[in-house]
């Protein structure tokens, strides 16, 4: 990743040109730098994620005018002064919300939101399991269960993890690397199972998850950071108590944009009363890119990295 | 001993010693069960043939030999355990998910017992139980199907098909079938099929592709298995859910989770009646629910043959060559 001087991007017909404020700093930055995903072209402007103003219109571009506040997700290109993207993935950001929030809640909070309001539509009075509590999604998906009334037991690695995590609201949190997750969850209710298990782990937590549902439970497996879950014999969804599971991706749950924009909306509207707090740990000029994807690779940070271009 | 209380305590029962083909399930007598105190011994009238009682004949599923094969009848109750309190000697029940059924006596837990109202004959109830549980099961539980909705379901003509198709219907569904000819078609089209594809002579994906132009549907009832699984994921639509009840092709390979989410961020559940009647209340509800479909007239059950007790293997038979469309019984 190296900084470069090149031309604004001018829109095509259905995009806009936005002058970005704050883009979000995220794993699928490093999956595309490293080639594990392949970008469409190289050389690429690298980003997903982003918040800013809008300087220009294509011809076609009607959703959106110059002078708008925007964010979106889901167009590569966002660590940069002017990005253009398609006109109707931007959604507009309400007064009550600053261009850093906007960006940090793009990926992350979108992901929380549906995850727990459409993937599973989690109830009051339901327990659920949410790994990586203390993660970027985690963090969020906490504090929504919580509003919604659900009882959340959370897995962090560390007691400084555990503190936040029951900050955003888990009732109970389980150090996964003192004690067996299985074993505790099923302590903790009573050995009958949650409802549901926001996992984002995969490869190392799966097949326990699948342990700890109660009959007719939900896998919800929405990422991999521990590795790619290996191919499963279905007849464990069987022999576990007729189980459900799901491999969503946020794409599939922004892809019309009357969805877009209620999500996106419903996010805002959260943060902008309060019920949602989202947790920017650091800022990077654009400059220290490759200091901000260490940072993020290296583990340690618990919260949203921002560049600001 | 004398020959009347000989005829008391031994019945007539198909025993399997050994698992293998349909041969293995010979006639026998044998003791007439005792019921321990929380159970019921029932005089079976009617006992249900489903394609689970090949898994066990065959040793798919294990169970200790010998054993009594069948899952599901209809009866009356003869006697009862002490501490049985749901049930008394008289009382015209119903049952699925107890093994030994195919014999003059059974005995089940109690609380596996439901009663069988007056408009509904022991042939209905025992046909009723297995399929008609798994489909409203399907259609209620699984997958809460929506009117407007559009559902895939395989085998539509079968015994599980053919019940699911109506209830699919009765919610306001769009069902697409599967079936293997033209005569199973034309069941699967009466029970209420919008279209059905003949995926001998046409492939079901192509098809169900151009049904929906284009977009898939919101859910698949599969009780297949293997021989169209992978199919089954190209015509779900977006976080379209697949229900795997079953397996008569085999059972699905390893499953990749990824691959549900390039093909849109899908569902998948692999479920069983047991867990959508595990508990009393729940049992009961799902059997009235079902019970009362039947006795308005809003549930067609397809009887197809019913056999002697004592010809039970070629109700087997008859089941594995998949040439008879609806529920075969056996009369003890």
């Amino acid at each position: 990743m190296e900084v470069v001087e090149m031309a604004v991007p001018q829109p095509k017909a259905n995009e806009a040109v936005v002058k970005l404020a704050a883009s979000g700093v995220n794993f699928v930055d490093v999956y595309f730098r490293e080639g594990r995903y392949k970008a469409a072209v190289l050389p690429f402007v690298l980003g997903q994620e982003g918040a800013g103003v809008i300087t220009d219109v294509g011809a076609e571009a009607k959703s959106v005018k110059v002078g708008d506040r925007v964010a979106w997700t889901g167009v590569q290109g966002a660590y940069a002064e002017y990005a253009a993207v398609p006109a109707d993935r931007l959604v507009p950001i309400p007064q009550a919300v600053s261009d850093q929030q906007a960006a940090a809640a793009m990926l992350q909070g979108m992901t929380a939101h549906y995850v727990s309001h459409d993937t599973y539509q989690l109830k009051q009075g339901e327990t659920a399991l949410v790994h990586a509590a203390a993660g970027g999604v985690g963090l969020l998906l906490v504090q929504m269960a919580h509003n919604i009334g659900a009882r959340v037991i959370a897995t962090v690695s560390t007691e400084e993890k555990a503190k936040l995590a029951r900050a955003a609201g888990a009732h109970e949190v389980i150090l996964y690397t003192h004690s067996d997750f299985e074993a505790e969850t099923k302590r903790l209710t009573d050995g009958k199972g949650v409802n549901v298990v926001y996992d984002s782990v995969g490869k190392t937590t799966f097949e326990k998850g699948l342990n700890v549902l109660r009959p007719r439970g939900m896998m919800v497996l929405f990422g991999g950071s521990s590795g790619a879950v290996p191919p499963f014999d279905p007849v464990l969804l069987l022999q576990k108590g007729s189980l459900y599971l799901t491999r969503p991706t946020l794409v599939n749950y922004i892809a019309t944009r009357e969805e877009l924009v209620a999500r996106s909306g419903a996010v805002f509207s959260m943060i902008a009363t309060g019920k949602l707090k989202l947790r920017i740990e650091h800022t990077y000029p654009l400059a220290e890119v490759q200091r901000a994807h260490r940072d993020l690779e290296g583990r340690k940070t618990t919260g949203k990295l921002l560049m600001m271009p | 001993m004398s020959v009347r209380s000989q005829a008391n305590t031994i019945m007539r029962a198909i025993r399997v010693q050994l698992t293998g083909g349909p041969e293995v399930m010979e006639s026998a007598d044998v003791p007439v069960p005792q019921p321990k105190p929380a159970e019921a011994l029932v005089k079976v009238s009617v006992a249900g043939v489903n394609a689970i009682d090949g898994y066990f004949r065959d040793g798919r599923f294990r169970t200790p030999l010998p054993f009594i094969p069948g899952q599901e009848g209809a009866g009356v109750v003869t006697a009862v355990g002490a501490q049985a309190k749901t049930v008394k000697v008289g009382d015209r029940v119903a049952w699925s998910g107890v093994l030994g059924s195919y014999a003059d006596f059974v005995v089940s837990p109690e609380e596996h017992l439901v009663p069988v109202p007056e408009t509904l004959t022991d042939q209905q109830a025992a046909a009723a139980m297995v399929h008609g549980l798994t489909a409203h099961y399907l259609v209620n539980d699984a997958h809460k199907l929506k009117a407007g909705e559009t559902a895939l379901v395989h085998a539509a003509a079968g015994g599980v098909g053919l019940l699911l198709v109506q209830m699919a219907r009765a919610v306001g569904a769009r069902v697409i079938g599967t079936a293997s000819s033209e005569e199973k078609a034309r069941l699967a089209r009466e029970a209420g099929a919008d279209e059905v594809i003949v995926f001998t002579k046409h492939d079901f994906e192509a098809e169900v592709k151009r049904l929906t132009d284009g977009k898939g549907v919101e859910v698949v009832y599969d009780g297949v298995g293997k021989a169209t699984f992978e199919k089954n994921l190209n015509v779900m639509r977006l976080r379209g859910m697949l229900v795997l009840y079953g397996m008569s092709s085999g059972p699905v390979l390893p499953v990749d989770p990824a691959k549900l989410s390039e093909k849109g961020s899908l569902y998948m559940a692999r479920t069983t009646l047991a867990h959508f009647t595990a508990t009393r209340d729940e049992l009961l509800a799902r059997t009235r629910a079902l019970f009362g479909m039947i006795a308005e007239g809003k549930l067609k059950l397809r009887i197809a043959k019913t056999y002697p007790l004592a010809d039970a293997a070629q109700s087997h038979r008859d089941m594995e060559a998949r040439k008879i469309a609806g529920k075969l019984l056996l009369i003890p």
